[in-house]
Formats: structure tokens, sequence, C-alpha cells
């Protein structure tokens, strides 16, 4: 049975019908009825023809689909007919599913989608443990480590190097600063992504004297226009030439939470000169990235390799000691590790924003439910089944919430384009957070899980229905009865509920984000403008290059609208950091036992510019240059872990730094400064030494500016100062440091922002149920509150009765939505930061708040029903 | 559920079985309507039945659609107009057949339990 035909059986029926009962009314005219009689006769023969209709219809087939067409037209017509309700009912649910819907792009970005590789389940990311550290301390490898590991072992079919690095690209166009990785020969074998266009790096390409370089797409683009013979030229990078052996294609980049980078550079150059790189088996700097044998675990891999690196802890107890085991975490569990309680909260809080929609909506059909009692009392007196009502009752609320589903996927698209601004970009993955067609299925399921679940109460509640009670009733006493309002209660109750949890979630969030907003980094971050330079290693001898640094900054000094400028590295909260370890003199340790901590390198004024306070000794000046006696300044928690109790000033400690470069001298102690946040707001202070940059140049320092205006317009100012000195050296990363501040927060203020969004969404929602909730009740109490009045009840009685009745409800929802934040806000004590879980003042506002609301929302329709006028309303009743 | 569904229902729940072979045996005479059908049902058990005409057409679409009886618009032979006329077709005749024996057989041994004198003599 096709469709289109059942139209037509349907009108064959009816005449077979309509025949059959005129026969029967001739029959009985034949036998002396009168018209009447026999037409009423024959219709008593016939039996009752809906029902007939109806089981004739079973009898065809394929009536499901028909009778859900049924269905879907009348809910149709019932959303025009009641256009008010509708357009209500399709924007709760509107925000409902579109908050959801925003929340899982983001989800389904992040966590769900597969790595752009091939087979992205075989691919681990690798490092050692760092056994002198508590819990799980990854350390990145050295070249030795990774050559050792790479051949030894037989579980994984390969295993890649990267590590990021900068260049300076020079062109007939002039020069400029490229962020680059210089990776093993193997690095796109193992990600499984060939080049597009030439060859792959060869073996040989990792020995020294076989520069090659690998270019990606965007760069291929916009610097050679795309040229297909560019395989084979070479280019400038660093005063070197190096020969491109390829072209990667579009979008290709790893890891992905990293900035791409512009080109691959084969790790020759780091194989190069006396003492490279890759002879240094204490320069732990390599990421690595393996990918499994077919059939081997993640066990295994971990058994295998830390067996490897107990080896090599044996063997070279020097610089391996501590590392003599390895880290294998699967690929995506990596890049989304950070981000993952963060998104589960963020989807448990939507969910809860989704229950509160479907209790809300479910209200609202409850009491349209009642005034539809006749309706459906008839439909029940005709036979229609009870199955038949709830079904018809149910492809209503879908109907619905597929038309808030629609909406919610429109308003969604929306936030979505428009929330890029405060997303934290920094989340691998978040900026792919798009409407796709999974997302559409999650919205389709989600609508139609919702439509069924605020559906099926009021539903089941129709379908119970005694037709005669009901009709008898008639429109006069049109309530439900203690049953209906007890549900009634329930589903507010439980919209208070829940909005008390998502209330005490987000203020929790806020707070904690405010106590970050509110953390003291340990230097003044405003007006400070920070930038990079590309000054070449090979093309100055280290003293040259210091020179640079001194007469660079001393013209920026003299800038109008300068305060001071120094350098230093690393710049706080840049992501930059080296850990080197030192000795501490009269301190003897064994040889691979040394401690080590976090280093600095800075020019002198760092510490004045950045506003670190010095608190004891002196700041570096010029006599800690190129000639001057070594010296070293370290930080509080450095000289409270080092030298407690103790004078530290005139201590001497030997740095480890720079193994080809320097001698290691033993250095003075010449001062102690405050301690920084280095890696982030949140992040604990931690001992960190300084040296001057003079006597150990190991990279291209930051540039601090401080400025007397607004830091971001004097970027222009600063670069020209830079190519007024020399033209061919590229600014880079030119940002204030505001800029790495507010990057720092953003995680925070992300859960923040949006969590406090679905708070006041849960809020307004739990506010508008219980505001029905009891306008309806006015409604249908007008005559008991009628008679009441007659009686001598004063106003004021009655406005007690309703906003105390709301109240109750309140007070209930207040007291079950306390208990299960208690429980829940335990498992968010790892998000907060300077906040405990049971934070009494954010608990008391948000109780505070919710009441207010609830008396505000009780007050109107409690109102209404004082003003009414009792002979009125006796009258019409 | 309301009193008069669930009488239909009942109703039809309980006439179904029987209710097609009863069609199926009043066809064997030749083609009839709906009507017709119902007539001759309704006399043969001198309306012990109580059926309503309408009961009909449900099990008379459920067997055109298991192919037991084809229908078809025609003018009657006595008068000037249409009507649907079910005729019964092979398969309809078989399975006649079928349920008759069934019913045969069920009935003589709900008469053996009803009245086991009777078996003896």
């Amino acid at each position: 049975m096709r469709w289109w035909q059942l139209r037509n059986r349907d009108a064959d029926l009816e005449r077979e019908l309509q025949s059959d009962l005129e026969l029967e009314e001739e029959e009985q005219r034949e036998r002396g009825l009168s018209p009447e009689q026999a037409r009423y006769a024959a219709r008593r023969a016939l039996g009752n023809t809906a029902l007939i209709r109806e089981q004739t219809r079973e009898a065809w087939g394929g009536a499901q689909f028909e009778r859900f067409l049924q269905d879907l037209r009348y809910g149709m017509r019932q959303l025009h007919k009641y256009p008010g309700f509708s357009v209500t009912t399709i924007l709760i649910l509107a925000f409902g599913i579109g908050a959801t819907t925003l929340i899982f792009s983001v989800v389904n970005a992040v966590l769900l989608r597969p790595l752009p590789f091939p087979e992205p389940d075989r691919l681990v990311w690798l490092s050692q443990q760092d056994h002198s550290l508590p819990g799980i301390a990854p350390e990145p490898l050295s070249y030795p480590d990774y050559f050792d590991w790479r051949g030894q072992n037989h579980t994984l079919s390969g295993m890649a190097s990267f590590m990021g690095a900068g260049v300076t690209f020079r062109s007939e166009a002039g020069s400029q600063h490229l962020d680059v990785q210089t990776v093993s020969a193997n690095f796109f074998d193992v990600l499984g992504v060939a080049p597009m266009l030439g060859g792959d790096f060869r073996w040989d390409d990792e020995k020294p004297g076989n520069r090659a370089v690998m270019l990606s797409y965007a760069f291929w683009q916009s610097e050679f226009g795309s040229a297909k013979d560019i395989v084979g030229k070479s280019i400038d990078l660093d005063d070197h030439s190096y020969e491109v052996v390829g072209v990667m294609p579009k979008g290709f980049q790893f890891p992905l939470e990293n900035p791409a980078p512009a080109l691959w550079k084969s790790l020759a150059d780091n194989a190069e000169g006396k003492n490279p790189p890759t002879q240094q088996r204490g320069f732990d700097v390599l990421g690595v990235i393996g990918r499994l044998k077919p059939g081997v675990t993640v066990e295994q891999v971990k058994a295998n390799l830390s067996l490897i690196a107990a080896n090599l802890a044996r063997q070279y107890p020097d610089n391996n000691k501590q590392y003599s085991s390895a880290l294998v975490e699967p690929e995506l569990e990596h890049l989304t590790g950070d981000t993952r309680p963060a998104l589960r909260l963020l989807f448990g809080a939507v969910t809860l924003v989704l229950l509160i929609v479907c209790a809300n909506v479910a209200g609202l059909l409850l009491a349209r439910g009642s005034r539809r009692r006749a309706e459906f009392a008839l439909r029940s007196a005709m036979g229609a089944s009870r199955a038949a009502i709830i079904r018809q009752l149910l492809v209503e609320s879908v109907t619905l919430s597929l038309c808030g589903g629609g909406a919610g996927v429109a308003l969604a698209i929306g936030v979505v384009r428009a929330s890029v601004g405060f997303l934290p970009l920094e989340s691998p993955r978040i900026q792919g957070a798009t409407v796709d067609a999974g997302v559409l299925l999650f919205v389709l399921i989600a609508s139609l899980a919702t439509g069924i679940l605020f559906g099926a109460v009021p539903a089941w509640r129709l379908s119970h229905l005694t037709p005669a009670n009901a009709l008898r009733e008639g429109s006069r006493n049109v309530s439900g009865g203690k049953g209906q309002y007890r549900l009634h209660n329930g589903l507010v109750i439980a919209q208070i509920a829940i909005g008390m949890v998502l209330l005490i979630c987000s203020g929790l969030l806020m707070r904690s984000f405010i106590q970050i907003l509110n953390v003291d980094p340990g230097f003044d971050p405003k007006d400070v403008l920070t930038g990079r330079i590309g000054v070449s290693f090979d093309k100055l001898k280290h003293d040259q290059h210091f020179l640079f640094y001194q007469q660079l900054l001393t013209r920026i000094s003299a800038l109008p609208g300068v305060q001071s400028a120094s350098a230093g590295w690393p710049l706080p909260m840049s992501n930059n950091s080296a850990t080197v370890s030192f000795n501490i003199a009269g301190r003897p340790v064994a040889q691979g036992d040394e401690p080590s901590e976090s280093l600095g390198v800075v020019m002198p004024g760092y510490f004045e510019t950045m506003r670190i306070p010095l608190i004891v000794g002196r700041s570096f000046n010029e006599h800690d240059g190129l000639a001057g006696p070594p010296t070293i300044i370290i930080n509080q928690a450095f000289a409270n872990k080092y030298f407690p109790g103790e004078n530290p000033i005139g201590k001497h400690i030997q740095v480890r730094a720079g193994d080809d470069v320097f001698e290691h001298p033993m250095r003075e102690v010449v001062g102690m400064v405050g301690d920084i946040k280095r890696k982030g707001l949140t992040a604990d202070a931690d001992p960190q030494y300084y040296l001057p940059y003079a006597q150990a140049v190991v990279t291209n320092p930051y540039l601090v500016v401080r400025t007397d205006q607004d830091a971001a317009t004097m970027r222009d100012v600063i670069k020209a100062a830079v190519h007024e000195l020399d033209k061919g050296v590229p600014v880079y990363q030119v940002s204030t440091m505001g800029d790495y501040i507010s990057k720092s927060a953003a995680q925070p203020r992300f859960q923040a922002v949006l969590l406090t969004g679905f708070a006041g969404i849960a809020l307004a929602l739990a506010a508008i149920g219980l505001y029905g909730l009891l306008s309806y009740l006015v409604v249908q109490r007008t005559l008991e509150i009628g008679l009441r009045m007659a009686l001598g009840a004063q106003k004021f009685d009655v406005l007690r009765m309703i906003i105390g009745r709301g109240l109750t409800l309140a007070c209930v929802g207040v007291g079950i939505g306390l208990v299960i934040s208690v429980i829940i806000t335990r498992l968010m004590a790892r998000m907060l930061f300077h906040i405990r879980p049971a934070d009494p003042l954010t608990l008391a506002t948000m109780v505070v708040l919710l009441f207010l609301v609830s008396v505000a929302a009780s007050g109107v329709p409690a109102y209404r029903a004082a003003v009414l006028d009792p002979m009125k309303t006796l009258r019409e009743q | 559920m309301s009193s008069i569904a669930k009488q239909a229902q009942q109703s039809a729940n309980l006439l179904q079985g029987t209710l097609d072979m009863l069609i199926l045996r009043t066809l064997l005479y030749g083609p009839a309507h709906g009507h017709q059908i119902g007539k001759h049902i309704q006399r043969t058990t001198n309306d012990y039945l109580q059926m309503q005409h309408g009961s009909l057409y449900p099990a008379l679409h459920r067997l055109q659609r298991r192919g037991w009886v084809t229908a078809k618009w025609e003018t009657a032979p006595d008068r000037n107009r249409e009507f649907k006329y079910y005729r019964l077709t092979q398969r309809g005749r078989k399975q006649l057949a079928v349920e008759e024996s069934l019913w045969k057989r069920m009935a003589e041994a709900v008469a053996r339990v009803m009245s086991p004198a009777a078996e003896e003599s």
C-alpha cells in the first residue's frame, strides 16, 4: 500500500459503509418505521463507524504511518490554533535545545571528532617519567634517548620526533620570522600523511649537511604563489640554504594544539657543529609520537619502552637517572586531557538546563491539557483507545520539540559564530566547533527525547480520563483535582531544585574566576609591551648578540612614551621554560642527583621594567656584563627551598646551562627578587633563578617595554626602532603583557561565563514555571477566592495565600537543590581556585537570589488574585 | 478507556476467529456485498450473534488483504445500483476447508467434554 492510495481506500470504504447504511434504512422503512426512525435504526445496526474505519485501516496494514501523518496534521493544526502557546513553548525549547547544541558542538569538535590522520587510534604520545617528581611528570626526550628508543623498540611501527623552532626566512621581499618545526625524517610517515607535491624526507636528511625542508600548503601558497616547480629549489633560513623536498596538503599540522608551522625542517641542522643537540643526552626538548604496530596495546608499548628507558638510566646516570620509565598516552587523550573535565561540567550543566526546559514545558502542557480535557473525553467516548490518545499527544509534543530544535539549531549557529571571540582558542580544536551532520543528528535525537520526556506525563494523565465525568464537569470546573496539582507542583519544585544547583555551580565558578583575576602575578602587567626579534645566532657571536640588544634597548628607552625597556627569557605565561640543574657550593651530591629549577636570563633593568620587587641585595646592572664576575639572582621560593633561615646573598651556585657554550663558573648570589606566576595565574609560584643575559646568551629574549600610555598603541614605534638599527631583523610575537594574562584566564572565563549564562536561563525558566503554576492556580480557584473574599478575607490574606504557596514550593526546591549541590560541587573542587565547594558566601547569595526571584514570580499572580472583585467573580462563575 | 469502546473491542476479538469462517462460508453460495453477508449471518444464526454490520467490514478487508476474497464494484442484477461484491478465491476455499475441519474437531472435543454420556452410547 502506497500512501497516495490511502485516500482512495478511505473513499472506497466510505462508499461501502454508506451503501450498507442506505440498504438497511430502506429495509427498516419497508418494515414500517418512519424515515427518521429508520435512519437511527440503520445507524444502530451498522455500529460505531469511527471505530469501524479505524479497525478497517488496521486491516489494511501500513496504518501506523498513515496514523502518524494524521496525528502530525492534527498536531500542526493545534499549534496553529494557539499561536501564543506554541510560540512560548517553542522559544523555551529553542533556548534549551540551542544551548545543548552549542555545547555539544564544542564537545563534538574537541573530544569526539577523530584526529585527522589515518588510523588515529594507533597514534600515541610518548615521554619519559620524571621520578624525582611526585605523580605523573612527563619529561620530553633528548635526541640520543629518542634515537635509542626508536632503534630498540619492537612494539611501534614508527616513532617520530618534533620540536618547535623559530627561523628568519630571507627572500627578495625582505626577511620575516617563521614558526617552524624540526622533525625526524619519518614524521609525516608516522602520522600517515604524504606530501601533496614532491617527496617525503629520506633517512639521509637527518645527517649533517643534508638540510631539507617540507613546506606547508599555506606558506607555499603565500610565499611561492603555489609554484609547482618549487620542489628541488633552495630557500634561505637563518642564512643557510635548505632544499625544498615537497609540500604538505592543506591544513596538515601536528600537534593540533600549536599554531600551524610554516614549514618543517629535517633535523640535519641539529646534528651539525661541535657537540650538536643530537648528541646531548641532557637536552630534553623533543616531542615524540609513535604509531602502534597492529594488534599491539598501549600497555605493551609502555612495558617495552620502559625497559629501554631503565637500561638508559643505568647506562647514563648522569642525565637519565630519574627517567627510568616511559609514559605512553593515546594521542586523542593527550590532546584533550586538560579540557575534558571542563567540557564535561558544561555538558552536565546544559543537560540540567534541558531538563528544566522539559519540566517547564511539561507544566505548560499540563495546564493546557486541563483545558483540553473535554476534547479528549469526547475522543475517548467516540472509541479512541488510550494508546491512540497518548500517541496523538506525544506526536503533538514531539512536533513542538522538533520546531524548538530547529529554532535551537538556528540559535546555536548564530551563537557559535558570535562566541568565537570569547572561546578559549588555546583549547585544541575548539575552533572547529561547527554545527555539522553529527551535531544535527544529536539535535534530532535530543529533540525527540525532549518531546517524549515533557509530553509523556501530561499525555499519561489525559489518557486516564473517565469520559463521563470529564464531560459532565464541562468547562466549569476543569481542574484536574489533587493529582494534577501534585504533579504540577513536583515539576515546579524540580525546576527550582535544578536551578539552585546551576546557580551554585555558576556562582562558585564565577567567584573562582574573580579570584583568578585578583591574583597578583608578582609583576605589573599593565602598560607593558612585549615582542621578540629574530637575531641570527650564526651571524653574530655571543658578545655581539648581547651588544646588539644593549644598543637596541638604549634606543627604545630613549623613545618618547617609553618609561623603561629591557629583555628577558622566558616571558611569564608565554609557555616557554627551561629547567636546568645546578650545584650549590659546599653541598656535594652524587652525579645525576643534582637539583634543577627553572632558569631565566635577563638584561639589566628587567626586574624594574616588569616591576618584580627586589627583596634583598641588588639587581643586575652593567657590572654583570660579558667581562664581569659570574652572578646569579634567585627568587624567594628558591631561597626558601635551598637556604631556609639563611641569608642567600653571597652564596655560590654553579649552573650547568648551555653545555657547549659556557664554562660552568661558580656564580655568586647577588640578589633575591619576588616570586612570579611563571606558568599562569592559577599556578603556584615556583623556585626560579636568573642569570645575566650577557653571561648566558641562549636564545632570543623577549623585549619588555613599559610605556606611559596604552601599550598596544606603541607596537609600530617599537618595530620602527628595531628596523632603524637593522632592517633585516624580523619583529614577531608583539603583544601586550595584558594579553598573556587574559589568555591565562581564558579557560576559567569561558567556563564561568557559559555556566552563568546557563544558570541565568535556568533561573528565568524556574521563575516562569512558578509564575505559570500560580497563575493557573489563581484562574482555577477564582471561585474559591471570590467566596473567601465575600466571606471577609482581606486582600492581604489572598496575597499571603498565593505567595505563601509559591514560597513553600521554592523552599522545598531550594532544599533539594542544596542537597544535590553538596554532592555535585565536590566533583568540581579541582576546577575551583582558592574557593571551597561549600563556600558559604556563594551558597547564601544564591539562595537569597532564588528566593527573591520566587517572591517576584509569585507576586504577580498573587496581586491579580487580590484585586479580584468578589461580586463579579461569583456572578460570572 | 470508554466502556463503549471496550465492548466493541471485546466483541470484535471474540468474533474475529469465527467471523472469518462465517464470511467465507457465506460466500461459498456466490458473490455477495457486505449488507447481504451480514443479513445472511444474522438470519442463519437467528440473530443469536447480535452482530452489528459494521464489524463485518474490518474482517472483509482483512480477508481481502490475505487474498482469500476479491472485491469489485458491480451493478446489482435486480436494481440499478452499484455494490461492492466479494467473491471467494481458490485460496479462500482452501482456507475455509481448513477452518471448517478445525472448527469441527474443536466442536467435537467440546461436545465430548460437555456430554460424555452421549459419547458412550
